[in-house]
């Protein structure tokens, strides 16, 4: 180690780090040991700070900026890139879908998976096929899922219009992905069956953990499944309910793929969420000054979410 | 009752393997379609005929081969690197001797709360002056810094569960600490390398949006960026799609499979207490 360490720039960093009492506080290790954690952090923190942090901080800058990449002015105007945003009636649509979105997929996502979990629960012949092959979707890029879905939604040849032609659900063929009040609930379908393995598997792992005492004392005790579920199985494994849900809900914000290769926000503007409305600033309009206002929003009401959930999860015995 | 359950619970995993494999099923058959089949009605649930003509025009007519090729080639470097940044920050982590562990745990949060897209324009912004953009390479450094923070929380997970008794053991061996990392601790937790780096490997394959912004060369484009040109065209070749999509999903697929049980090993013992 001792080659690494005593040359160039890093050297000098880790010098000055290891006998910093900022950092170490009441620490008592050796400046050996000292060199040694910042030797092994140091490439996390660049990697950070270049491509999460700085740019963070300078799409704060730029969302007071007049920056388009037509005319590069990069003036500071205040708040106009906002008020442009915000006046924007596609913008209004786009933050209630935005909650549409992520309540109707984050409650069925966790209703479907946690029936998916308690199916496997027990174990039966070819469980592990059965979890490897129901469990596939997680591999698989929201993208290709929003192609496969947009293919199968399809108005005249999609699949979905056949089937529901064939059980009689509806009597003529609809234009799921042109009709503004379908296009986001098809999204939300594939959003939906995306998300399903994430708290299977989750929960699956939490329902396992469950020690298997408890149960039998309570049938000993004459307990029906139904009361076993509710005393023992709910509290057993709500903490990782809580987390689980909590931080899906940041995900499901942060994901845009599959509505932008569904619907691209479309019939005009009806099915953007703000993810993909940002995505259309940025690669259809190149007014980077509005995108990232609209990505300011976005970090404020995810930092003030995950602000209270870090409170909440620590009272709760979180991850 | 017993076997009224027993019923339902099998109708029940059925329904849900058939929803859950349809998808698949129905690109595997449209794929496979010729041109006039694809659009006939009454749609057919199986190929009248089976012909490989949409995969044979993606590899042959498009440049498909060369955005596999990249694709391979930007996960691949990108997940190693990930890998061994993450592992060092990782052991760091698991360790509790660092006294700001808390500050860069909360640092690593707050990386998963931004994701790149929402940064896409000041990346763009403060690479392109530089000259950076239209490079595999750069591409490589942004999937990197992208996968440290998650895999470094996976990584903590099984580093964990290594007793620290064997630490010491080499320790007192005369090894020093960074040898002893490489000689005893890594190859202990070889399963949880190899599930952090495959997690890592089929995010960077399947990452979009970056890609679009910073890649313009055709002989750049990865698969994602190659299947999103195919869309913005206003008559999608949905046969040729088709086939994209299966060449897109497989590899990614194949890895899960054979990484799954680690990999949500490594997901879940921090949310699931043992």
């Amino acid at each position: 180690m001792g080659g690494v360490l005593e040359k160039g720039v890093w050297y000098k960093v880790i010098q000055v780090g290891a006998n910093s009492p900022h950092i170490w506080g009441e620490n008592d290790l050796m400046v050996k040991d000292r060199k040694f954690i910042l030797f092994m952090i140091l490439p996390t923190f660049l990697f950070i700070s270049v491509v999460t942090f700085v740019p963070a901080i300078r799409s704060i800058f730029m969302a007071f900026q007049d920056y388009n990449m037509y005319y590069l002015t990069k003036k500071f105007i205040g708040f106009k890139n906002f008020a442009d945003a915000f006046c924007d009636p596609i913008f209004v649509q786009a933050l209630k879908n935005t909650a549409k979105w992520v309540l109707v997929s984050l409650s069925l996502q966790f209703v479907l998976g946690f029936s998916l979990a308690l199916l496997l629960r027990k174990p039966f012949k070819g469980r592990g096929i059965y979890t490897a092959l129901v469990f596939y979707p997680w591999a698989v890029s929201g993208f290709v899922i929003g192609l496969q879905w947009r293919w199968m939604f399809h108005g005249s040849a999609g699949v979905i219009n056949d089937l529901l032609l064939k059980i009689g659900i509806i009597k003529e063929k609809i234009a799921f992905l042109s009709d503004p009040h379908y296009a986001l609930y098809s999204a939300i379908v594939a959003n939906i069956w995306y998300g399903i393995p994430f708290f299977a598997i989750m929960l699956l792992a939490a329902l396992q953990s469950v020690p298997q005492e408890l149960y039998e004392a309570a049938r000993i005790d004459g307990a029906n499944a139904f009361k076993q579920f509710v005393r023992i199985t709910i509290p057993y494994v709500k903490p990782v309910i809580i987390n689980t849900t909590l931080i899906r809900f940041i995900w499901i914000v942060n994901f845009p793929d599959i509505i932008f290769s569904m619907t691209n926000g479309g019939p005009a503007g009806s099915s953007h969420i703000l993810s993909t409305l940002l995505i259309s600033k940025v690669y259809n309009e190149y007014n980077y000054g509005v995108a990232s206002a609209i990505g300011v929003v976005i970090m404020l009401i995810l930092v003030t979410y995950a602000y209270f959930y870090l409170r909440f999860s620590k009272t709760e015995g979180g991850f | 009752m017993k076997r009224l359950l027993l019923i339902i619970r099998v109708l029940a995993l059925g329904a849900f393997l058939m929803c859950a494999l349809f998808p698949l099923y129905w690109t595997l058959v449209t794929s496979l379609k010729g041109q006039t089949e694809m659009y006939t009605y009454p749609i057919t649930y199986w190929p009248k005929e089976i012909t490989f003509e949409n995969y044979r025009y993606l590899l042959r007519s498009l440049n498909f081969t060369r955005y596999t090729s990249n694709s391979i080639f930007v996960s691949l470097f990108s997940s190693l690197a990930a890998l061994i940044v993450a592992s060092f920050s990782g052991y760091v982590l698991a360790r509790k001797q660092f006294s700001a562990n808390k500050v860069l745990f909360f640092l690593l949060f707050m990386t998963q709360i931004i994701p790149g897209f929402i940064l896409m324009s000041s990346i763009y912004v403060m690479f392109a002056p530089v000259g950076f953009t239209d490079s595999l390479f750069v591409l490589i450094f942004l999937y990197t810094g992208i996968m440290v923070p998650f895999s470094s929380i996976m990584m903590k997970g099984f580093f964990e569960r290594i007793p620290e008794s064997i630490e010491e053991a080499a320790l007192i061996d005369g090894c020093k600490k960074l040898q002893m990392l490489f000689k005893v601790v890594f190859p202990v937790t070889a399963p949880g390398l190899a599930a952090t780096f495959c997690f890592a490997f089929v995010n960077c394959w399947n990452e979009l949006f970056l890609a679009i912004m910073l890649l313009n060369s055709e002989s750049k484009k990865t698969i994602p960026v190659g299947l999103n040109s195919f869309v913005g065209k206003a008559d999608i070749d949905w046969g040729a799609m088709a086939a994209g999509v299966m060449i897109a999903l497989l590899p990614a697929m194949l890895i899960f499979a054979f990484a799954q049980k680690y990999i949500v090993q490594g997901l879940t013992q921090g949310a699931v207490k043992e």
